[in-house]
């Protein structure tokens, strides 16, 4: 099998539980349409760039703009860790900044709520 | 009864630390809103601090939110402005706690407001420098630019903490940092809900309390709120 093959079979799993994921939280209301889309967007152009590596090598290549090896394995490996870690640093990132603003809810609420709690105890 | 006379205004005073005035800051707003017409109360929100500011505020008459952990200028505001919500205001104002503003400012924002119909006004230092040093006037003009780049808000003083907001600027009006940054990202919100934005001025009153206390706003803590406006303004590009 081609390595150029293995690398967008590698890294389809995960584009398309990342896409499925954006789908999800746009369908559960947890995304807007414009995070869904632009989620969408970066996803599309992330498995547009792997499945044309091999196009993309060919032309730096022979217009003499790049002087590497073809893909190797190791590279191959490199690639899918990259788009994994991606991935869970994007994913992270949503659920910290939903916890953030829960968190940042809460604090309120319970402010205002002990504040009008040690009032009416202070009337007591 | 007026119709003013009905107008429920929250006086909210987001504090830090402000142990030293704050007893002073509130008594001269109560003065002044004492003589008019509004049926006022004041709200201070102290933001975890570690001295007297709770027990000052109170001492003086106010009704204190205490935050459990300090969050930052504009988590303070957050939720007095909640507060204000919850408990049906009609108007709410913002003001330092360090008094820099004149309280007679506070009572002239509110009667703006109620003159012009508008949702969110600013008291500008910067119509009127007089009192201002160049490097603040500096710092302040440079910060309104940028807030003008980033958001397309054109305001003289995108910075000022004595702020007036109407009932629906009180429901709708959201922001998400809690540092300084929510000075500029409150005015981006509030064109982003079509809410009616003005300006009046005001004096700036500098002490050497206000000017001297580590924590103080300076210009150098304006880069950090620009690094967090520009990666707030890409966050939202992506969608938020």
């Amino acid at each position: 099998m081609s390595r150029y093959v293995l690398l967008v079979l590698l890294n389809i799993p995960l584009i398309f539980a990342a896409l499925l994921s954006a789908l999800v939280d746009f369908k559960l209301g947890k995304f807007t349409r414009k995070k869904y889309l632009s989620q969408t967007v970066i996803w599309i152009f992330i498995l547009g760039a792997l499945a044309s590596v091999k196009f993309i090598y060919q032309f730096l290549f022979s217009n003499g703009l790049t002087q590497t090896e073809p893909l190797s394995l190791f590279d191959v490996v490199q690639i899918t860790g990259i788009v994994v870690v991606l991935f869970m640093a994007n994913r992270s990132r949503i659920k910290l900044e939903t916890l953030e603003r829960r968190v940042k809810d809460l604090h309120q609420e319970l402010s205002i709520s002990l504040s009008e709690y040690r009032r009416e105890n202070e009337k007591k | 009864m007026s119709k003013l006379a009905s107008t429920r205004v929250a006086l909210v005073i987001p504090a830090y630390n402000e142990g030293e005035v704050m007893r002073g800051v509130v008594t001269d707003l109560y003065k002044v809103f004492k003589k008019s017409p509004y049926d006022f109360q004041i709200v201070v929100v102290d933001d975890g601090s570690k001295d007297n500011t709770s027990i000052e505020a109170k001492l003086a008459g106010a009704h204190v939110i205490k935050h459990i952990l300090n969050t930052g200028s504009g988590g303070a505001t957050a939720t007095g402005l909640s507060y204000a919500q919850q408990q049906c205001f009609d108007i709410a104002t913002t003001s330092d706690a360090d008094g820099q503003h004149d309280p007679e400012d506070v009572l002239k924002g509110v009667e703006e407001l109620t003159r012009k119909q508008a949702d969110l006004l600013i008291g500008s230092r910067l119509i009127n420098n007089a009192g201002m040093s160049r490097v603040k006037v500096l710092g302040n003009k440079g910060l309104s630019f940028i807030t003008y780049v980033l958001f397309g808000i054109n305001v003289t003083d995108s910075q000022s903490g004595l702020r007036v907001f109407s009932k629906r600027a009180l429901a709708e009006l959201k922001w998400k940092t809690s540092g300084y940054e929510f000075c500029s990202e409150m005015l981006w919100r509030a064109k982003q809900i079509n809410l009616n934005i003005g300006e009046f001025p005001i004096k700036a009153i500098y002490t050497d309390y206000s000017t001297g206390k580590p924590h103080r706003q300076n210009n150098w803590n304006a880069f950090n709120i620009v690094k967090t406006l520009v990666a707030r303004r890409l966050v939202e590009f992506f969608g938020e």
